[in-house]
């Protein structure tokens, strides 16, 4: 039986492994090009992509559009080596590059896609200020039981597995959920770098109005088929991937089924299609026999 | 509450520089026990929390992960060498290390 094959793509950088860029030109892909689309397509001149860039860290579009940029010219570079794809999956904004990947979408409207939902929930920031947070050892109930329990307005919006979990909500109960996380037992808790509670009920009241942005773009149906990270479902219509467009900004997201999914699947190598290794990271803690090879291995 | 005996500290000596080598893509000679997690090898609380699931399979132990994280922030682990000391306390310990 032959090997099943899933490519994944990250949705933001929190660690470069520094090969990148040297493993991109090695392919003969010009990473400059990418950003250079990119800087047409939003009409600003971005800047010179820099592993220690501030910019591309700590501006939440632009952290976004660099991942989205390097998970693209990750995908071209498999592409090249001719790897044989069964499935894809997105992590968080991840389906972007995903889509792109799965010549469903074009690069340019990748970006459209990222700046308009940025846009929207941008107008967020009128109604107070809202963060996220990765917690590392508490379980699904623990955490659940302490924002029952402090009345926290936050919410898990994401599983990455068993004992690593993403919350989101109101800044403050965010940052008071840290402090009682660590005195829980939490091996880790991290704030994330975003002022944007993604995934979480405060998104859905742009629901209708991203979806009718998502219909004027042109999409296509995918070469393979995309794991939904809301409800694992496989997807690979265009009208499918309208909504999961929608759902995967507007609704909590499981990385953990989905990850489960494809192996499910019989997918037993992954590849990580993106800068830093987050996704392999996260891999070691999912039961099952697999590989995950990051792009500088390629 | 489990024997440590040299043939455990040489296996958790061992299991631990492996560790830290492969995941941290460094030789074991650049790994020594005064060596700092963080800003020496670049590691994080993921490669912490993997290590101990190796050792709840490896020994077979009962122990509760936030257990070990009310005990890590009064205990916290810089180095490779406390980190070694944390485990074997884990595997004597397991639960009852909260108590210690």
């Amino acid at each position: 039986m032959r090997t099943k094959t899933a490519i994944l793509f990250p949705a933001f950088i929190t660690e470069y492994t520094q090969k990148e860029i040297e493993t991109l030109s090695r392919n003969k892909i010009d990473f400059n090009k990418y950003i250079q689309q990119a800087s047409e397509t939003l009409g600003i001149d971005l800047p010179a992509f820099s592993y220690n860039s501030a910019e591309y860290r700590n501006d939440e579009l632009l952290a976004q559009v660099i991942a989205y940029l390097f998970s693209c010219a990750g995908f071209d570079l498999i592409k090249k080596n001719r790897v044989n794809i069964d499935f894809g999956a997105g992590y968080s904004m991840g389906i972007y590059s995903g889509l792109y990947a799965a010549n469903s979408i074009c690069l340019t409207d990748g970006i459209k896609i990222i700046y308009k939902a940025f846009e929207l929930v941008s107008e967020l920031s009128c109604t107070g200020e809202y963060a996220m947070a990765g917690i590392i050892g508490l379980t699904i109930d623990d955490i659940n039981g302490i924002i029952k329990n402090k009345n926290f307005e936050i919410e898990i919006i994401n599983v990455n597995s068993e004992h690593s979990l993403v919350i989101a909500g109101k800044k403050a109960d965010v940052l008071r959920m840290i402090d009682f996380a660590k005195i829980e037992g939490a091996l880790a808790v991290t704030a994330l770098n975003v002022k944007t509670p993604y995934h979480s009920e405060y998104l859905k009241t742009f629901a209708n109005r991203f979806s009718d942005f998502v219909n004027t773009l042109d999409i296509k149906d995918t070469e393979f088929p995309i794991i939904s990270t809301f409800d694992q479902r496989l997807i690979s219509t265009s009208a499918e991937i309208r909504k999961e467009l929608v759902y995967n900004l507007t609704e909590k997201i499981n990385w953990y089924k989905t990850m489960q999914t494809l192996i499910k699947n019989d997918v037993s190598l992954f590849y990580e299609c993106g800068a830093g290794k987050d996704l392999s990271k996260i891999a070691r803690f999912i039961d099952g026999d697999f590989k995950v090879i990051q792009m500088h291995a390629i | 509450m489990a024997q440590i005996t040299d043939k455990t500290r040489a296996e958790v000596r061992e299991v631990v520089y492996e560790f830290f080598a492969e995941e941290c893509e460094t030789a074991i000679e650049n790994i020594h026990d005064e060596t700092n997690i963080i800003s020496d090898l670049d590691g994080d609380s993921l490669m912490f929390l993997e290590l101990i699931e190796i050792f709840k399979k490896k020994y077979n132990l009962n122990i509760e992960l936030k257990t070990i994280g009310k005990f890590a922030v009064k205990n916290p682990v810089k180095t490779i060498g406390e980190l070694i000391h944390m485990q074997m306390l884990i595997i004597e310990h397991e639960n009852n290390i909260i108590n210690m």
